[in-house]
């Protein structure tokens, strides 16, 4: 083989195929596709969601200069303020919540173009003078009519404003331009009224215009997942029924409701949690390889998944889901109060803080390989993580029972600390043969000191280059409401409803939860 | 007087056999306290003991970005026939995850006049295993090397900066590496310098209007400091690669081109003091573009003036020239550099 000249002659450079829309300084300079000029529209522009991320989320962007130069941000909301205000009281937000110290001459220039809408969700008028606006700043400031309009409301304003933004035809992308939605979960609360919002979303956008963000998959661990089992030849030979035992899938956090009592009251940590987050998480552990790394080439398989979810009927629920609510008890030395005597929460309510699952995707990668996942409130720890356990090696060389010997497990950290650990037996030194499970430990935060962008940074920056890989599509989302919605019919509507188990809070939940992993010979994995 | 390895790194003396009991040492002496991180192996070629104090404090602070195994030689003629002299330290630092403490573990030696050929010895006896090797060669590079050292690097960091007669190197350079060249990539800090001018300009022209502007580019201006002029002589090579221009002649401070229509573009080049480069101004007919460090500000500012009147200005992130700062940039940069390789081959005729 003749290897290519190390330096290149002048004539070996690369004429880009369309070269009259191709900028050839791009080159060697970004592995990503920069987006476009354009505005980002915020309703609920007033909202935690905007000063806490997505504000600060903009602006280190623009820090580490991957924001396109010509980008404006329009916040839409009811409360009067004028611009100058707005931009004040981000810019003390900002520097507040940014991950990066916020400087001022940048944030001064940035700020410069942050405006501020007042309207009605439901009101014409202000849909009449947004559009107004918006091509004022089109002619100023160069954003060429590209549009991302970010839903941060609740879901019952989405179809006055996306009735709105279709009356104006701000739904509309300009010649060689775009137009796209970002919609915040709950994306419904079962699946009628999914489906119903998607509905309402589909008359106004095309689903390729349409990016329902869960912020779980602009974690850094989680678009890991992918990298972890598709460029390591030596996970995927062993990826399926015959050499895993079983997945756990745990998200604990020590924290109750804090303050979201009426918004937890009405939804519970199955729809809250399950339903989207944890559900990505299992898509992306069991899915099979794409064809390529394209949105929906990855999300075809993700959805394939969800659909081989074996459904969880009548019996079957009481059988393999638990469900548990928070007692009074401790959080680290401290005395914290039962979920219904939290704030704003119904005192009889049979909400649950604590959902344990086993789940069984019948598909032939998975096939009799249980997934337990378990996601509570007011647990010890604080904590997000798959772990892939692996079948146990044959007992028969060490004079151990199967037992004796532990499995191999390998565990991806979602948050906090992210990183991935293998635990493997090794012998102890000494002149008898004793073996101990040992752990290989890989930290992000200590391998790599630069620190990783928020959540909510690659999401935009996704959004903004039409890249809609780590957003839920429709039929994602409506599967796995046909999925919940099952339970929840157990739950509520059946005559012989499962129980609701109470659990001291700082306990790992209800005894009932070991109970469902440890009758298949299993046990919880220590967080 | 030849001076000994504790004049030169505060680091703590070791014969060379037993560097390794003596790092493991180390880490049992910490055990429990701190993490012991390395994801490459980080050899620097230190072409003057002299500069070894300071190597050292640039590795102590790489390591804050970079887990990595340094190994720092120093080469000092004034030593004859003495053994090469070693010794070892750790860099510490509070992880940005949190409060664990994460460490590096540096090698330092020193070699006598004679010690160039041992350089490759030394290397491969102390690399972290499997793992990628980044050697950055400070000054110039020897009329003579080791073919071998060259197979083993991943990663060869240099300064054409620091280069008397850069087609005189680039020759070396291309000889030295040739039997390498599947694997090394070659990494200029002279380059990475106009890293962040780099960005602002395409960032410029991601925008579709300006991008339609491109075509009537006619000249150029580069404003470089003192001593600077290799570092505005590879953004030249730059614009040239990326638009195929083809080099014509040099005068004075004016470089020309061909563009691909066969139409004359002139770069200028001023000096004047300042940044290393001080900005670049692009004339394209009536509209103008130009990126510009100013004083006072950590950023760039971009200003941009269109045919029709109508004028932008923008922010860009403006980078810092430190020599920490140019090798974070390069180390946190993969790929092979093509572009840079194109940039370099643009200029030489006109060097």
């Amino acid at each position: 083989m003749i290897n290519p000249p190390i330096f290149p002659t002048l004539n070996a450079a690369v004429t880009p195929k369309n070269s009259e829309q191709t900028n050839p300084f791009r080159e060697g300079l970004s592995s990503r596709p920069m987006p476009q000029p354009c505005t980002v529209v915020i309703f609920g522009a007033t909202g935690d969601l905007t000063k806490r991320k997505l504000i600060p989320a903009l602006y280190n962007l623009a820090a580490d200069g991957d924001l396109p130069s010509a980008l404006t941000v329009v916040g839409f909301a009811r409360r009067d303020k004028s611009d100058e205000v707005f931009r004040t009281e981000l810019g003390d937000d900002t520097k507040k919540f940014s991950r990066s110290t916020v400087q001022d001459e940048l944030w001064q220039s940035f700020a410069s173009r942050i405006f501020y809408h007042r309207s009605e969700f439901g009101d014409p008028e202000g849909y009449k003078s947004l559009a107004k606006r918006l091509d004022e700043i089109d002619a100023q400031y160069g954003t060429r009519g590209n549009r991302l309009f970010y839903l941060s409301v609740a879901p019952s304003e989405f179809e006055g404003i996306l009735k709105n933004l279709k009356d104006f035809k701000l739904n509309e992308s300009p010649s060689g331009g775009w137009t796209r939605v970002i919609v915040e979960k709950p994306f419904g609360y079962d699946l009628a009224t999914a489906t119903e919002l998607n509905s309402v979303v589909a008359a106004t956008f095309a689903e390729k215009d349409t990016f329902r963000i869960d912020h779980f998959l602009g974690k850094e661990t989680a678009q890991n997942i992918m990298v972890l089992r598709f460029a390591n030849g030596i996970f995927e030979p062993l990826w399926n029924h015959k050499y895993i035992d079983h997945v756990q899938i745990t998200a604990s956090e020590p924290l109750g409701v804090e303050g979201r009592g009426p918004y937890y009251d009405h939804s519970g940590a199955l729809r809250d949690m399950v339903q989207n987050h944890l559900l990505q998480l299992l898509c992306l552990t069991a899915m099979e390889p794409p064809t390529d790394l394209s949105a929906d080439s990855v999300r075809d398989e993700k959805v394939k998944v969800v659909r081989s979810i074996r459904p969880l009927k009548g019996a079957d629920v009481a059988t393999n889901v638990v469900r548990g609510q928070y007692a009074a008890g401790a959080i680290n030395g401290k005395n914290v109060i039962a979920y219904r005597e939290e704030d704003r929460v119904n005192p009889q309510s049979d909400t649950e803080t604590f959902v344990a699952l086993k789940v069984n995707v019948d598909n032939w990668r998975w096939a009799d390989i249980p997934f337990y996942v378990r996601v509570g409130k007011r647990l010890p720890k604080g904590g997000t993580e798959i772990a892939v356990q692996f079948r146990a090696a044959p007992p028969v060389l060490f004079n151990k029972s199967a037992n004796e010997v532990g499995a191999n497990v390998l565990v991806i950290r979602i948050q906090p600390d992210e990183g991935i650990s293998l635990r493997m037996q090794a012998k102890i030194p000494g002149t008898a043969l004793r073996i101990e499970p040992v752990k290989m430990d890989f930290h992000y935060g200590t391998s790599f000191g630069k620190a990783s962008p928020e959540a909510y940074e690659r999401l935009l920056l996704d959004a903004m280059s039409g890249d809609a890989t780590l957003f839920a599509r429709r039929d994602e989302v409506e599967q796995a409401w046909k999925f919940i919605d099952e339970i929840e019919h157990a739950w509520h509507e059946s005559d012989t409803p499962p129980s609701l188990y109470p659990y001291p809070s700082g306990s790992w939940g209800p005894k009932e939860a070991d109970d469902l992993i440890e009758r298949d010979g299993r046990a919880w994995r220590r967080l | 007087m030849p001076q000994s390895i504790t004049d030169l790194t505060q680091g703590m003396p070791v014969e060379i056999g037993k560097i390794d009991r003596e790092l493991k040492r180390l880490w049992q002496e910490g055990e429990g306290a701190a993490t012991r991180a390395s994801l490459i192996n980080f050899a620097v070629f230190c072409e003057s003991s002299d500069k070894m104090h300071e190597m050292t404090d640039v590795i102590a602070e790489i390591t804050k970005d970079h887990a990595c195994r340094a190994i720092l030689i120093g080469m000092d003629p004034t030593i004859e026939h003495a053994p090469v002299q070693a010794c070892i330290t750790a860099h510490c630092h509070l992880s940005k995850a949190g409060q664990k403490q994460v460490c590096c573990e540096q090698i330092t030696f020193l070699l006598g006049k004679d010690g160039l050929p041992m350089i490759p010895n030394i290397v491969f006896s102390h690399l972290d295993s499997d793992l990628p090797l980044v050697l950055w060669w400070r000054g110039e590079f020897p009329a003579e090397s080791e073919e071998q050292l060259w197979t083993w690097v991943d990663r060869l960091i240099y300064d054409s900066q620091m280069w008397t007669h850069v087609p005189g190197q680039v020759e070396l350079l291309r000889t030295a590496i040739e039997p390498a060249s599947p694997r090394i990539t070659l990494c200029d800090l002279n380059w990475t310098r106009s890293l962040y001018i780099r960005q602002a300009v395409a960032q410029i022209f991601d925008h579709p209007e300006y991008l339609g502007e491109l075509p009537a580019l006619s000249s150029v201006e580069i404003t470089h400091a003192p001593g600077m002029r290799s570092t505005a002589m590879l953004l030249a090579g730059w614009l040239a690669a990326q638009l195929q221009w083809h080099p014509h002649t040099s005068i004075g401070v004016n470089v020309y081109f061909h563009d691909r229509t066969g139409k004359l573009v002139t770069v200028t080049l001023k000096e004047q003091p300042g940044a290393p480069i001080g900005g670049i101004r692009l004339l394209a007919g009536k509209a103008s573009m130009t990126v510009a460090h100013h004083e006072g500000s950590g950023f760039l500012h971009a200003d941009i003036v269109l045919p029709d009147g109508r004028e932008s200005h923008y922010l860009m992130p403006g980078g810092k020239e430190d020599i920490v700062s140019l090798l974070n940039d390069e180390l946190m940069s993969g790929g092979k550099h093509k572009v840079y390789l194109r940039a370099l081959a643009a200029v030489v005729p006109v060097l």
